[in-house]
């Protein structure tokens, strides 16, 4: 590697909040990027990444602090330069784009305003100069120049992330950092960004820190891939060689909660538990929890992430400190090392490259058996017209256009769409919130059929113990102040009239169900203590308690953490297969739809637009518009051997 | 263009309310002005002669006929700048009586108002600017404290130590042996009057504004705009002004524009306590005396400047922040 551009050697970053106990989000974490190249960190939520970005930039906040180690930029030590020497820097050498940046432009002033300051503080161009400029930044990420004189809120949300883009490469910087720049755009826009901004980092020659927890798109763009754990980097490894061969038991299970949705079994890994609570005084490695390979020293000594012997063995692993500059990939394993160093070791298990954890399985033969159960909801030629009056004129806005489909017992059926493609209208229908303006919605439940668009109010109550919701976002669906056991017995007190020992023995029951065992452990304990996987299984404990018919799950795991997306998703399965409960799943990612549904229902625009078996849609898609949602699913995995 | 139409708009609707509304909220009251004025004229005790209320009703000009020809006679009355003659001073008109003490609020409640505004909108987004420093402890602290005070209770305290005690200042009046007029000890005399009512509402004033601007604008630091702000480079006292300040100090500007719009109701209190001549003091007189015509005038005054400056808190918004134009236009 020649002379880095960005050192970060041993870097920590404490927090020391008032009210808890202090902690170390980032802990001795070393790597550097030479100029020009393309680094991408992966980390899910609470690895600390964010916090790393915010020290390389030096825009750490109170109560946090960089507590030890060194940050270099292009030779210069920054890690403790006063803000008024580091200033000539910014924005000329290290840019940044913030993480979906719908707040990144200063919501009050025209976006040539924020260019105009960003290039006259650091350029001799003044005036007419500073326009021209702008242009020339517009034209590199493709937006009219129209938009210059435009106020951020005039712009669309990927508008708006190509803007930022443009921002930062205003001064021709050397170093630019993405903190998460394309999380919640759609599939679609999010990759034509990534494509601009891959393209722009060939042409113009910057470096960049790639920061995401999207692991497809990290593996998609970068040369090198940096694995965050618990405020650790745990593994450092070229993008090729990772997909060959990762070394840390943690980066196999995020690879392994991708697979190729084509195949005729998916399976998919996940890594079961819950990231360890850094304030908390720690022994051993932080991973072992979680870990399926840990042997006993992982239990009582913290593996450093040292660079792997090279196959000739000329370097050994103690020596291997200094390894930064070798580019051979680093891992903080035991069990990696020894593998490889000291095979012959007593207890240590067998290589492997695939995570060892739990597994969720999805095959074609399922399918096949579902799409001949019986009908129980059908939604015949639904329109939907909002109408907004505006003073005295009305707008009216046809956001469904002529929707049919039926839904089966004991089978998921996916409605795939973008945002604005109505799939949550839909399902509002189909839960009686929103009525159809034509068209009809029918259920046929076990006493009969119900015309979902029809019913009174004292029927909608009763209706909605047939249907249930599971929402997206576990955080605000579950009243954090309340007990599990209080949040169970609702609807089993309102749709099932129970109470007792018999309420007592059914919240025992659900939480069994949905696996947080033993009952006993979890009856008493509140939203707030528990994990997002550990939520959203809760709230779908409770979607289960009215014994429905049918479950609406609107974008389950969209907002979870990678590695467990897959035990939520195994779990619904499970329902599926144990009782005849029909799912209709909602979502956005065609990917997790293969995995999941039996049939997939495309929707663009209000309209359907394919429909079929789930492995057909997804390996034949017929539609030019499924077909570009294939293609912007990141795909690592592409050029691989299978 | 159509979000100024459509301001304007409502502000016409709201007044045609307001102003009937004022119509009928007297008229719901009970009491009888003129058996009150006959009373006053009789003394107490005195029997009330119909005849002679009757002849009291007429010299008032008291309302006749069914509600909605008041109500037309009223309105028409309104259009005409006429809006009656004052029971108490009788036969003053009351925009004469209004006249007279508007003067004297407007300067005492206006000045003090934009001095409040103006420190206070400082000192609180220099205390969000240094948060938990010492300065925004004091300033936070401060303010509440202070803000925990009435005012009535500081009006009196004041008057006793630097009124009574002290003999620094005059205890009432606004004016005291000068010719009201431009001349300078005129001018000198009504600011000496001033000074203490003028504290009380500098002492109380700035704390709303300070705790309202600290707390947008540290709302509007965690702001994504302010982190890549300070990553541009920007340097430190534009960052507080430009980005910031300049988004927080939205919801004060609107807030201020209402405040000057309540300065037409005076302070009731604090003149009635100073028996200082301006407005406030007047519409404590006309409650209490039962000047209908006065009391209207001054609620109609109060009101209409109230929905003038709430129309010019829409536009300024408008101006302000792109964003009010787009989402309402």
């Amino acid at each position: 590697m020649a002379a880095p551009l960005l050192e970060v050697k041993n870097l920590t970053v404490r927090y020391s909040p008032k009210l808890h106990a202090p902690l170390n989000a980032v802990e001795d974490v070393s790597f550097a990027i030479a100029p020009g190249e393309f680094v991408g960190l992966i980390g899910e939520s609470g690895s600390g990444k964010s916090t790393l970005a915010n020290a390389i930039l030096r825009l750490t906040e109170r109560p946090g602090k960089i507590a030890a180690g060194q940050i270099l930029f292009d030779g210069l030590d920054i890690t403790t330069m006063s803000q008024d020497a580091l200033r000539p820097y910014r924005w000329r050498d290290i840019s940044t784009v913030f993480q979906s940046s719908m707040n990144a432009l200063n919501p009050v002033t025209h976006v040539e305003d924020q260019f105009r300051d960003a290039i006259e503080l650091h350029s001799k161009l003044r005036g007419d100069q500073v326009v021209d400029r702008i242009k020339e930044l517009f034209d590199l990420v493709m937006i009219d120049h129209r938009f210059i004189t435009a106020y951020p809120h005039e712009l669309s949300g990927g508008m708006k992330q190509r803007v930022n883009l443009a921002l930062a490469l205003a001064n021709d910087p050397k170093f630019v950092l993405l903190d998460e720049p394309t999380t919640g755009l759609d599939v679609v826009v999010q990759r034509s960004i990534l494509e601009n901004v891959r393209r722009l980092q060939r042409e113009q020659g910057f470096a960049v820190l790639f920061i995401s927890h999207d692991i497809g798109t990290v593996l998609d763009m970068s040369d090198r891939i940096l694995i965050m754990y618990a405020g650790r980097i745990v593994e450092e490894h070229d993008t090729r060689d990772l997909l060959r061969d990762p070394l840390h038991p943690y980066s196999k299970g995020l690879l392994g909660s991708y697979a190729d949705p084509r195949a005729e079994t998916v399976r998919i890994t996940y890594v079961p538990g819950r990231p360890p609570d850094l304030s908390r005084e720690h022994q051993g490695c932080l991973f072992a929890p979680r870990c399926p390979e840990k042997i006993e020293r992982c239990l009582t000594v913290e593996p450093q992430p040292l660079a792997i012997a090279a196959s000739d063995g000329a370097t050994g692993a103690g020596q291997a400190t200094e390894a930064i500059d070798t580019g051979r990939p680093r891992v903080a394993c035991h069990v990696a090392h020894l593998q490889r160093e000291a095979p012959d070791t007593p207890g240590l298990p067998a290589p492997t490259k695939r995570f060892l954890g739990p597994e969720f399985v999805k095959s074609v033969d399922e399918t096949a058996a579902a799409v001949t159960n019986e009908v129980f909801l059908e939604v015949k030629d639904v329109y939907k017209t909002f109408r907004t009056r505006r003073g005295f004129r009305v707008e009216s806005n046809e956001v469904i256009t002529g929707v049919s489909f039926e839904l089966r017992r004991g089978m998921v059926t996916a409605l795939v769409g973008q945002s604005g493609s109505g799939k949550s209208t839909i399902a509002r229908m189909i839960t009686g919130v929103d009525r159809p303006t034509s068209g009809e919605i029918v259920f046929h439940s076990k006493g009969g059929p119900l015309n979902v668009g029809r019913l009174g109010v004292g029927q909608l109550t009763r209706y909605r113990k047939f249907v249930q919701m599971v929402f997206q976002d576990p955080y605000s669906s579950l009243n954090p102040n309340k007990t599990l056991h209080y949040i169970l017995s609702r609807p089993l007190k309102n749709h099932r009239r129970m109470s007792g020992e018999a309420l007592r023995k059914e919240i025992d029951n659900l939480l069994e169900r949905v696996a947080l065992t033993p009952p006993g452990r979890y009856r008493g304990r509140y939203g707030y203590e528990l994990s997002g996987g550990q939520r959203q299984r809760v709230v779908i404990a409770r979607a289960l308690a009215a014994e429905p018919e049918l479950i609406i799950a609107d974008e389950p795991i969209s907002s979870l953490d990678v590695s467990i997306r897959a035990e939520i998703l195994e779990l619904l399965h499970r329902l599926v297969q144990d009782s005849d409960v029909g799912i209709l799943y909602i979502t956005h990612d065609l990917l997790s739809a293969r995995m999941l549904a039996d049939e997939v229902i495309v929707l663009n625009d209000g309209r359907i637009v394919e429909r079929g078996e789930a492995l057909d849609v997804i390996r034949d898609p017929e539609d030019e518009y499924t077909r570009r949602l294939l293609e912007a699913i990141p795909n690592p995995f592409a050029d691989m051997p299978a | 263009m159509r979000y100024f139409l459509r301001r304007v708009g409502y502000f016409l609707l709201t007044l045609w309310a307001a102003v009937t509304l004022n119509f009928l909220i007297p008229r719901l009251q009970p009491g009888d002005p003129a058996e009150m004025m006959v009373k006053k004229l009789a003394g107490k005790d005195a029997e009330l002669d119909p005849a002679k209320i009757a002849a009291m009703r007429a010299m008032l000009g008291a309302p006749e006929g069914t509600m909605f020809d008041q109500y037309v006679a009223y309105l028409r009355q309104l259009l005409s700048g006429n809006l009656g003659v004052s029971y108490n001073y009788f036969p003053t008109p009351v925009t004469d009586v209004i006249a007279k003490a508007l003067p004297w609020t407007l300067i005492l409640v206006g000045v003090t108002l934009l001095i409040s505004f103006a420190v206070g909108t400082v000192l609180g987004a220099l205390a969000a600017w240094r948060r938990n420093s010492l300065f925004d402890s004091i300033v936070t602290i401060g303010s509440t404290f202070i803000g925990t005070l009435q005012a009535f209770w500081i009006a009196l305290l004041l008057l006793f130590a630097f009124g009574y005690i002290l003999g620094w200042f005059p205890t009432s009046g606004g004016y005291d042996a000068t010719t009201p007029g431009f001349n300078l000890p005129f001018i000198g005399d009504a600011l000496y009057h001033s000074v203490l009512p003028a504290a009380v509402l500098l002492l109380l004033g700035p704390i709303g504004w300070v705790l309202g601007m600290r707390n947008t604008m540290i709302m509007n630091l965690g702001e994504d705009y302010i982190r890549l702000a300070k990553a541009k480079g920007v340097p430190d006292s534009q960052v507080a002004l430009r980005y910031a300040a300049r988004n927080a100090l939205l919801p004060s500007i609107t807030g201020l524009a209402m405040a000057l719009g309540g300065i037409l109701g005076g302070q009731l209190l604090i003149e009635n306590i100073f028996d200082y001549p301006g407005l406030g003091r007047i519409m404590g007189q006309a409650a209490t005396g039962k000047d209908y015509p006065l009391l209207q005038a001054l609620l109609l005054f109060t009101i209409t400047a109230t929905l003038i400056a709430n129309l010019i808190a829409d536009l300024l918004y408008g101006v302000l922040d792109p964003r009010a134009r787009k989402a309402s236009a």
